[in-house]
């Protein structure tokens, strides 16, 4: 880095007119984009491991791609999944919509929308929470082990996610061998797809 | 064959011919009368040796004058002449032989007189042989160019060498103690009359030059405190004027008309002397700038022979080169390259008021100090007047006033003037006059000069120790001056700064009014201060109770704020009562630190030690505080690591030391990370967005990251400076490009 930031002199030209995020989002949304803004810094400042996103286009602030592995030890383990994100006009005060783009065999997803089951995406929703805090939700969803950090930040959640919420199966083929876990293993390799590098 | 007309052509022609030389004398009367005015003619213009007799001691001038007349009668003159200069012909390798015999005894001796000798001798042999002037002007000037020819044809390059050391040992002396040479009028004369002036004028004059040249280098070299140019030109009125006046203004007859004919020439030696001296200073003009002020003298001298001799391409180029060789290498301390920059400013503005020459000559050494990492914190710790950094570059004289920005033509302005001749397409007549204006315009943001001001002045202001309110007035007021040149706006944050000093003995002092305390901090307004390097010490023991203790004070004091400790950039006096004796000392917390842990218990390990102030302390500090206490004799290291409290001094080897007066103070200025440092700290930020978009959006193209990039704050780099900053990215394998698509190295 050092080579790097001393040639980093002056900047020779002032930065070119900001085409920035507030200019070009729906109106009345400059709150939105604000909150979005400061999501966007702290997901990135802060170093979970395994979880990432970012707004597919600089202009448009209200949809993301993200990315999550699956924690090691579980299933999932070595197994990276793209999600969509798309957040509403009127967000935090209503949930953003998450989709799972790499097919996930989980027994709350959807194998072929990719649409999540979870209450806190839905009913349970709370201005509080955030895209790290809903990504966070999503890996430990997916192997139904929480990080230390969750458990102490949202110690509430815990009590809903310590399992795959079963009661609301959106794949009952998932759910039935969800004890299997080697049979589950084996399906969800069969449905997984690794990730292309030209996403982009 | 002959047709009878042309027998009665040739008879005619005969017939006239005889008539012509017989002079309608009687038989051939005239016929012998011719010849013998012929073979009298031929005699008396014989070219003779210098032995033999002159004409007239054989014939009476009369009886020569009767036989011209008579040739002159039969139209034969001409083919006298002729016959006259084949005879010179006939006799001139006797003058070659002399010439030759000359030459070759300079060549051995290198002793001019031969070639005196030698133009005397020439001389005699001209005037033996020249014709009588009764003769008529004709037969004179064909015998003086007849001569001349022959002559020159037969005098060798040696000769012209040799004729060259003649003419110079003529000249004045360059050493003034010797006295001028008697001017040698002869030899000037039989120069003249042989023709060897006119033909060898460019000699004569090589040698003016070269003896201008000798004088200048010899009387200018080096002194350059005072204009030389005016000593130069009395010299030359006193020395070589009078030798030019013995070849160029030889047939002058008056005062004027000298000066008339010296006109031409004389300007073409003083030409040659500014050229010179302009030579001279052009070579030396480094160290001439080196030596600002002190050379001024030499920089009024280039100036004026500038204006005479167009040599400014070359002053330039030769500057260029020296600042290159000399100055701008990474041998060079940045100070040093801006004193000179700023000599040269200063000399150049000297010589070259419209400042042409200066952009030229500046133009590489501000490229090279913008690349130069602490260009700016050289400028501005002299913008401030620190204390250790010997001459200011500022003037003190200079006024302080507003830094000038580039400003548009002004179509107004009744004093405008068109831009010199040679400036270049780039040069801006109105650029910044003051030093500090175009150090600073070196860069084209001013922001950074700002910034660097603040982390400064946050140095100097925490280095102050013992509540010392002088300093912070100077910093006040050095802060006063810097706003006249930067502006109110600019500078607010220092502002805030200094307030925080004066605030913090405020607070201080109501604090220690409600509950006395020995802990005197200083309260930083937080947003308002450098990003302060922050080791975490956990201060062990008392120190720690008297943190707290003060802590709450203050927040009863100010409910709404919050202390946050830096305990690193504090000191502490201790007084360190051992058994035998008491130790006083000013030392960093670390250190405070450390010593406090002793007194729980005698012996310590370096980690363990660590481990008790917060794991932020790297071991290199650790060491180095614990090495204090050991050259202070407290501590003793026992074994690697491991050290032992003395509570009874070691008097082994350095008894003689008197620990009771030790009182030794061991801060050192606390450092506060500089530009680079934060600007690496922001770096990091923007990787982190860098990263973000990798992950989530595959592979991108440098124009998609920097637009994306937008998205982070405070994000004000070019897509270039991301260009590098991703191929170091690369370099250390975070990244790879494939056709101009970055993406993450894959796992």
């Amino acid at each position: 880095m050092e080579q790097v930031t001393s040639s980093l002199a002056p900047p020779r030209a002032s930065a070119p007119n900001k085409s920035g995020p507030a200019s070009s989002s729906q109106s009345g949304a400059g709150s939105v984009t604000k909150r979005l803004g400061n999501e966007l810094m702290t997901l990135m400042m802060s170093s979970s491991p395994g979880i990432s996103a970012f707004p597919k286009t600089d202009s448009n602030l209200f949809d993301w791609i993200g990315t999550i592995e699956g924690a090691s030890g579980t299933v999932y383990a070595g197994l990276t999944f793209r999600i969509s994100i798309h957040f509403p006009p009127n967000y935090p005060y209503v949930a953003m919509a998450i989709k799972f783009e790499t097919p996930c065999y989980h027994p709350n997803v959807d194998i072929n929308t990719g649409s999540i089951c979870l209450d806190i995406l839905q009913d349970k929703w709370s201005a509080v929470y955030s895209v790290q805090t809903i990504l966070i939700s999503l890996q430990s969803l997916l192997g139904g082990a929480f990080s230390p950090i969750l458990r102490q930040d949202f110690g509430e959640l815990c009590l809903i996610f310590t399992e795959p919420n079963n009661a609301s199966p959106l794949n009952n083929d998932a759910a039935a061998i969800w004890d299997n876990q080697e049979a589950f293993k084996v399906q969800l390799m069969r449905y997984y797809r690794p990730l292309k590098d030209d996403t982009a | 064959m002959a047709t009878d007309a042309l027998r009665a052509q040739v008879a005619a022609k005969w017939q006239e011919s005889f008539a012509r030389l017989n002079h309608n004398e009687p038989g051939i009367v005239g016929l012998l009368n011719f010849t013998q005015a012929w073979n009298i003619a031929r005699e008396c213009i014989r070219p003779r040796g210098l032995d033999e007799p002159d004409s007239f001691t054989q014939y009476d001038k009369s009886t020569f004058q009767a036989s011209f007349e008579l040739l002159n009668k039969s139209r034969r003159l001409p083919i006298l002449l002729e016959s006259l200069l084949e005879d010179m012909r006939k006799r001139f390798p006797v003058i070659k032989e002399e010439v030759d015999r000359y030459t070759l005894e300079y060549e051995r001796t290198s002793d001019t007189s031969f070639i005196l000798n030698l133009v005397f001798r020439l001389l005699k042999w001209y005037k033996k042989w020249l014709p009588m002037q009764e003769l008529g002007a004709t037969l004179h000037s064909a015998f003086v160019l007849s001569f001349q020819t022959h002559l020159f044809s037969v005098l060798t390059p040696t000769f012209v060498r040799g004729f060259k050391d003649l003419c110079a040992s003529t000249l004045p002396s360059t050493d003034p103690r010797t006295n001028v040479p008697a001017p040698n009028v002869e030899m000037w004369q039989a120069f003249e009359i042989l023709g060897l002036l006119d033909r060898y004028e460019n000699i004569i004059a090589s040698v003016g030059y070269e003896h201008i040249e000798a004088h200048v280098v010899a009387a200018c070299s080096g002194r350059w405190s005072n204009p030389m140019l005016g000593q130069l030109r009395k010299w030359m009125t006193d020395k070589v004027v009078p030798w030019m006046l013995l070849m160029y203004a030889r047939n002058a007859t008056t005062a004027d008309d000298a000066r008339a004919m010296l006109q031409n020439v004389g300007s073409r030696f003083d030409f040659h002397m500014a050229k010179t001296l302009c030579d001279l200073r052009t070579k030396e003009i480094f160290d001439i700038i080196i030596d600002y002020p002190d050379s001024s003298g030499a920089l009024q001298d280039l100036k004026e022979c500038l204006h005479r001799v167009d040599q400014r391409a070359s002053l330039v180029h030769t500057l260029r080169k020296a600042n290159q060789k000399r100055l701008l290498h990474p041998g060079a301390d940045t100070r040093l390259i801006l004193t000179q920059y700023v000599a040269t400013i200063k000399c150049l503005r000297v010589v070259d008021p419209p400042g042409v020459l200066l952009f030229k000559v500046a133009d590489p050494i501000r490229r090279y100090l913008r690349e130069r990492p602490d260009t700016i914190r050289c400028i501005v710790s002299n913008l401030v007047g620190d204390d250790d950094s010997g001459d200011s570059l500022v003037d003190e004289s200079e006024p302080i006033q507003p830094l000038q920005q580039y400003e548009l033509d002004d179509y107004l302005d009744s004093n405008w003037e068109p831009e010199p001749v040679d400036a270049g397409p780039d040069f801006r007549a109105n650029k910044p006059s003051d030093v500090i204006s175009t150090l600073v315009s070196i860069y084209d943001s001013r922001d950074l000069f700002v910034k660097e001001l603040q982390l400064l002045l946050a140095q100097r202001l925490l280095a102050i120790i013992d509540d010392d309110t002088e300093k912070v007035e100077k910093e006040r007021r050095n802060v006063e001056i810097l706003k006249i040149r930067f502006g109110e706006a600019a500078l607010q944050i220092c502002e805030v700064m200094l307030k925080d000093m004066t605030d913090s003995k405020r607070i201080d002092g109501h604090v220690q009014s409600q509950k006395a305390s020995i802990v005197h901090p200083i309260i930083l307004s937080k947003q308002f201060w450098p990003m302060l390097e922050a080791t975490e010490i956990v201060m062990p023991g008392q120190f720690r109770t008297l943190q707290d203790e003060y802590a709450k004070e203050f927040t009863a004091f100010k409910p709404d704020k919050k202390l946050r400790w830096l305990p690193h950039l504090g000191t502490v006096h201790l007084v360190l009562h051992l058994e035998d004796r008491i130790v006083e000392v000013d030392v960093p917390p670390l250190e405070a630190a450390f010593i406090e842990l002793f007194s729980q218990q005698d012996v310590w390990t370096m980690d363990e030690l660590i481990a008790k102030v917060g794991s932020s302390v790297d071991g290199t500090a650790a060491l180095k505080a614990l090495l204090t206490w050991v050259d202070l004799g407290v501590l003793k290291e026992q074994a690697e690591n491991t050290f032992r409290l003395l509570e009874v001094a070691e008097s082994a080897a350095d008894g003689a030391r008197e620990w009771r007066t030790v009182t030794k103070s061991v801060i050192e200025l606390p450092s506060a990370p500089s530009i680079q440092q934060q600007q690496a700290e922001q770096m990091r930020v923007y990787w982190k967005f860098i990263e973000g978009m990798l992950t989530n959006l595959g592979s991108l193209s440098l124009d998609r990251i920097q637009a994306m990039l937008k998205l982070a704050p405070g994000y004000d780099q070019t897509i270039e400076q991301l260009g590098i900053f991703m191929e170091a990215a690369r370099l250390e394998e975070l990244v790879v490009v494939r056709d101009g698509m970055w993406k993450l190295t894959p796992k």
